[in-house]
């Protein structure tokens, strides 16, 4: 038990929201790692630790998120070879926000107590559960690829992190929902199901910014698969 | 309601938006639409400054017998100006909705550099939604 | 009767802001700051120089996003000007009301103090005793602060002097009008 809690160690959460529960104080310091010891020989202070986390944070503007969004985009842009890096750069940046996004929904869910171990009901969770509380919506469809067994695809017609933003003609393959596709890759990846998660621009006349996030399953996932049906 | 054309400049003059979505105004060479723009900042300039009321606005309203010309200056000093046909009503409103549209749609995104010209598809294809969804 | 800057910052919040989940923004800004501590190795006056620079970038837009949505009239004091960033520009961005206060005497300072800030919610700073010291994690906003006056003819100095995540009480930022840069005043300007 001892062992489990000291797994969440907070200096390797560092400077993102941090989560574990509130019993961490009573662990005996020897045993404590240093950011706690703070909290044990002060007992009455309230740490981040001990706050509800299903106390929903308020909703904030879109346009905060977009102005931020611009900065990583912006950022990722600086340094790198084409836009394959680039996007790896937008993805890792929304891996670290899916694998907080994960540990969140688990703990807020931890009563239902379920696990899925399922490919297809876990891409349903993604496509229904985690898409509507980080986005608002849920996503537009779930399809499984007819040739490759170990190809879905979540489908956004309008993705949210794209909705302002006009990609320059002569960076037509770049798709800056890299950065959502990053966020489900840490969900599957969280969920043991590794996999690849890539975001792909297929615009209509109705929805420019239609994207298929194309989800590469892991052989390792689709063996188990295979023995699990 | 007829709008023929929107021109967009930039703090320093500059033409960095123009486009046409009615007929209605006989076309201009490209340089001519610099002219234009040059112009139109200096006299509004002037006209704030002849006022002899301190600290006037410049020109807002153009009209002439065939179109009419509204200026809306942002207080960052960008400027939009609407050419429509002469009796339309509700120039400064539709402005300030375009205004809207470019803080999203030009503003937001990414690859859009500041006092730069505007090539932004979103930003387009909202401005030609919403100038032929108006009565 | 004119409305109250905090009538306007509700209203526009209300009915012309967009909105959405709070957490997607406090992780994404999390995953900003995550990164660039990992790229500058852990230079916390690099990472708190770049946040404010990113900031600067935020604000030379964002202030065209302000002005759209509310129809904000040149302020006359910079008084004024405090009261519309905390009641009006923070409202609708963050929806969060910094307090006013702390005032000079020739009143060209004051300070923004926050009660809750959404990019600061349930994070705690590295443990490595640098940057508790360092790193001031929400640099970002004097940036946005700087830019965005700046471009409506505002020269100010924005610094963070206080965080509670650091330990302190409070978290607070201080602003220094340095001069209304005249000359850049658009010409017609009413």
């Amino acid at each position: 038990m001892l062992q489990n809690r000291s797994s969440y160690p907070p200096q390797q959460s560092a400077v993102a929201p941090s989560l574990a529960s509130s019993s961490e104080k009573s662990i005996p310091t020897s045993l404590t790692p240093s950011a706690l010891r703070t909290s044990v020989t002060t007992p009455r202070k309230v740490t981040i630790y001990d706050r509800n986390l299903n106390r929903r944070a308020p909703e904030l503007s879109l346009a905060a998120f977009a102005f931020l969004f611009n900065e990583i985009v912006q950022y990722s842009q600086k340094n790198v070879k084409g836009i394959q890096e680039m996007e790896t750069k937008l993805s890792e940046n929304g891996y670290h926000v899916g694998q907080r996004v994960l540990e969140l929904t688990v703990i807020r869910e931890i009563k239902s107590a379920k696990r899925e171990t399922r490919v297809l009901g876990l891409l349903q969770f993604i496509n229904t559960s985690i898409w509507k509380s980080v986005f608002g919506k849920p996503a537009d469809a779930l399809e499984k690829s007819k040739d490759q067994e170990d190809e879905y695809m979540i489908i956004d017609n309008d993705p949210i992190v794209n909705k302002y933003i006009s990609v320059p003609k002569e960076m037509s393959q770049l798709n800056c929902a890299a950065f959502q596709a990053g966020i489900v890759e840490a969900v599957m990846d969280g969920c043991q199901f590794p996999a690849r998660v890539t975001a792909h621009s297929v615009p209509t006349d109705l929805f420019p910014l239609k994207t298929v996030f194309l989800v590469k399953l892991d052989p390792v996932v689709v063996e188990r698969e295979r023995y699990m049906r | 309601m007829v709008v023929y054309s929107l021109y967009i400049l930039n703090k320093a003059a500059g033409l960095i938006y123009q486009r046409d979505f009615n007929e209605g105004l006989k076309r201009l060479s490209s340089n001519d639409y610099l002219v234009l723009s040059g112009t139109f900042h200096a006299v509004y300039a002037i006209a704030s400054q002849i006022s002899p009321v301190p600290s006037s606005s410049g020109i807002e309203v153009l009209e002439t017998e065939t179109f009419r010309l509204q200026c809306f200056q942002t207080l960052t000093g960008t400027k939009f100006l609407l050419i429509s046909e002469p009796r339309q009503q509700n120039t400064d409103a539709v402005l300030r909705r375009i205004y809207e549209l470019y803080a999203d749609y030009v503003i937001k995104n990414p690859f859009y550099q500041i006092e730069m010209p505007v090539r932004c598809e979103l930003f387009d294809r909202h401005l030609a939604t919403y100038i032929r969804g108006i009565p | 009767m004119a409305r109250t800057p905090r009538q306007v910052g509700e209203e526009v919040w209300k009915t012309r802001v967009e909105k959405v989940n709070a957490e997607l923004v406090t992780l994404t800004y999390g995953s900003v700051v995550a990164q660039l501590c990992k790229d500058f190795g852990n230079d916390y006056i690099q990472v708190n120089e770049q946040l404010d620079k990113m900031g600067y970038n935020i604000g030379i837009r964002l202030i065209e996003d302000f002005l759209a949505r509310t129809n904000t009239s040149r302020c006359r004091t910079f008084k004024d000007t405090a009261e519309i960033i905390s009641k009006v520009g923070f409202k609708i961005f963050l929806n969060i009301t910094p307090t006013v206060g702390n005032w000079s005497q020739d009143n060209k300072q004051f300070s923004l103090i926050f009660d809750e800030n959404p990019l600061a919610d349930f994070v705690e700073l590295p443990d490595d005793g640098k940057a508790v010291n360092e790193l001031w994690y929400s640099n970002i906003l004097c940036g946005v602060l700087r830019g965005a006056l700046e471009m409506v003819q505002t020269q100010v100095e924005a610094q963070f002097i206080n965080d509670v995540l650091r330990g302190h009480e409070t978290t607070e930022m201080r602003v220094t009008l340095i001069r209304i840069l005249e000359d850049e005043m658009p010409v017609g300007d009413d």
